[in-house]
């Protein structure tokens, strides 16, 4: 969910499997621009769990907590091939366990590699209480969304900047009678373009896709494509045309250039993805696997992928994060110290990550 | 008052129940008023390290108390109370004061947000902080919400009293339970009514506890005024007869 982002900050601690830290979640404008402060003699900061919009505020620190599934996962980026297709990882699990987090983890690892990060946040506010929506300029029957577009623009600009420059489009690009992209311009334009105009927002969007999808199997840049919440896109929405009728998520111009991101037909680069139950429209509330969030449409069109399911805590992690809460003083009740009081925490939150944070807050 | 008493006896001997006479509250006479158990009814026991013990461990005293519960009749225990390590009875009763409707769940999760809101502000002045004075902040929210409560209890209180016609406020010592549930309660009526439609409670409210903790803030100030209220009315202390 995205309430639950991680602040992840660019420390010079190494992320070894045996360094239990916690993270917490953050919004990823923070995200892109901690990524770019790189400082490696900044001593690496902390975050408690928090719902907050401002975690840091609390605690002073980014932490995360270095799991099996984020582990599998990067051994797997570290081992890529970048001339065959790129390869989809789709992180499944129950409400709470970490999916979210784990591809945090997995965006920072690649950030620190240098590539170039393709971050939806969460798909589902895509599809769910937009307002101003456009008829598209580019094809009549498609639907822009100008508020969602500009704000994916800014953060993808924030997290990208030093790609911008480099990438240069290959094709010319006509805005209006005024203004137009030429061709072999660097990528910022376009995306500059879409910032100033806001009705060009959604076709900036859908250029940049196109562009970096072409050029990734270049060999100039890395590029990965982190979704949060892919089963968005091919669900239900609850957005309805002017004539009070709903619309499908094929019909929405930046859903549509997702999905054709989402495909495997490009190299040089790799798609993970997360699943949500907790943003998701119609859909009942214990679904986690694939088959039952992505449906049968979803399904086939990500068909060949590699699960990855993220569980509950383990006895040593739930310990673990339980001694983080400890040294940090977040725990500060006086029984929640005691052997009696870190049992009852276990009962009661089945050493599920998300249960466990909200029972710590108030105690 | 024979015939109540009778129908009382009857409606004893029907229902099984024990069911109290009313009795006409006189001050000074403390009495549980709502109770629908008889004084034969033994208070439910909650705590898990009694039933922990194996029979070795019991003293003669205790065996005989289990052996003895298990004739008499015991209340059922309410729904609200539980044998886990975190529970507080303050927090508890403060919760119930605060429900509306019977809605506990929402008051419970009124009351958690409100101690992680405190917990927050004082983490962020924490962090703000200088050394020397970190140590002074106090970041527990059940102490500070015990000691803000603590803070808010009025010494001493007013009754009125009829005396030739007209009631006048007389100065009167207060019971211990009198005295906590004037401060919950004057906490809670003064974070319903005193903030903007839009703010929520427990914004409110944690911003309400802190401000008492330091001994400030309009809760405190109602204390104040109530015990300059008990020293101006101070000629009518004889009034008082108990």
């Amino acid at each position: 969910m995205l309430k639950r982002m991680t602040r992840l900050v660019s420390g010079a601690r190494q992320l070894d499997p045996g360094r239990f830290l916690h993270g917490e979640p953050q919004a990823p404008q923070s995200l892109a621009a901690h990524l770019d402060n790189q400082v490696p003699d900044e001593s690496p900061r902390a975050t408690s769990c928090t719902s907050e919009d401002d975690p840091v505020r609390t605690f002073n620190e980014a932490c995360l907590m270095v799991r099996k599934p984020a582990l599998e996962l990067l051994r797997y980026l570290k081992n890529t091939n970048f001339a065959h297709p790129a390869v989809r990882y789709v992180l499944y699990g129950e409400t709470g366990t970490g999916k979210t987090l784990s591809l945090c983890h997995v965006i920072h690892f690649c950030a620190k590699q240098d590539w170039l990060i393709l971050h939806i946040p969460d798909a589902h506010l895509w599809v769910k209480n937009c307002r101003g929506l456009l008829q598209s300029a580019y094809n009549k029957l498609r639907f822009d969304q100008p508020v969602e577009a500009s704000s994916w623009l800014k953060d993808f600009q924030t997290a990208n900047e030093r790609f911008l420059s480099q990438i240069k489009v290959q094709e010319k690009y006509v805005w209006n009678k005024r203004e137009s992209t030429e061709k072999g311009r660097p990528l910022g334009e376009v995306v500059e373009q879409g910032l100033t105009r806001v009705k060009n927002a959604t076709d900036a969007v859908g250029i940049v896709l196109k562009e970096l999808k072409r050029q990734s199997g270049s060999g100039a840049f890395r590029l990965l494509v982190a979704v949060d919440g892919v089963n968005a896109l091919w669900g239900r929405t609850t957005l309805r045309r002017e004539e009070k009728s709903l619309m499908a998520p094929e019909e929405l111009a930046l859903v549509h250039g997702l999905r054709k991101m989402v495909r495997n037909d490009w190299h040089g680069g790799a798609i993970v993805l997360t699943l949500s139950q907790t943003g998701s429209l119609f859909k009942p509330r214990k679904a986690y696997l694939p088959q039952e969030l992505l449906g049968k449409e979803g399904f086939d069109a990500l068909d060949p992928f590699i699960p990855i399911l993220v569980s509950n805590y383990s006895p040593e992690e739930f310990e673990s994060c339980v001694q983080y809460y400890l040294e940090n003083s977040w725990l500060q009740h006086e029984k929640a110290q005691t052997e009696e009081g870190k049992k009852e925490l276990l009962f009661l939150s089945n050493a599920n990550p998300g249960q466990l944070e909200r029972l710590c807050a108030y105690l | 008052m024979a015939a109540p008493a009778v129908k009382a006896a009857r409606g004893r001997s029907v229902l099984a129940l024990g069911l109290r006479r009313a009795v006409p509250r006189l001050p000074g006479l403390s009495q549980v008023r709502w109770s629908r158990y008889g004084p034969e009814y033994r208070d439910p026991q909650i705590d898990k390290e009694y039933y922990r013990k194996t029979l070795a461990e019991l003293t003669e005293e205790e065996k005989y108390e289990q052996e003895l519960r298990k004739t008499q009749l015991i209340k059922a225990a309410p729904a609200a109370k539980t044998s886990s390590v975190f529970e507080d009875p303050v927090i508890s009763k403060f919760t119930n004061m605060m429900m509306k409707g019977g809605n506990r769940v929402l008051a419970r999760s009124l009351m958690t947000q409100t101690l992680e809101a405190v917990k927050r502000k004082q983490f962020e002045k924490y962090h703000a902080a200088a050394a020397e004075e970190q140590a002074t902040i106090e970041r527990n929210p059940y102490t500070i919400f015990h000691q803000a409560l603590k803070n808010c209890e009025p010494v001493i209180g007013l009754m009125p009293i009829l005396r030739g016609g007209h009631f006048y406020q007389v100065p009167v010592p207060l019971p211990d339970r009198r005295r906590r549930f004037l401060a919950m309660k004057w906490m809670i009526t003064e974070c319903r009514e005193k903030k903007h439609r839009r703010m929520l409670m427990p914004e409110k409210l944690s911003h309400e506890l802190l401000e008492a903790f330091h001994n400030q803030g309009p809760v405190i100030k109602k204390k104040h005024d109530m015990h300059k209220m008990a020293e101006a009315n101070r000629a009518l202390a004889h009034y008082r007869w108990w």
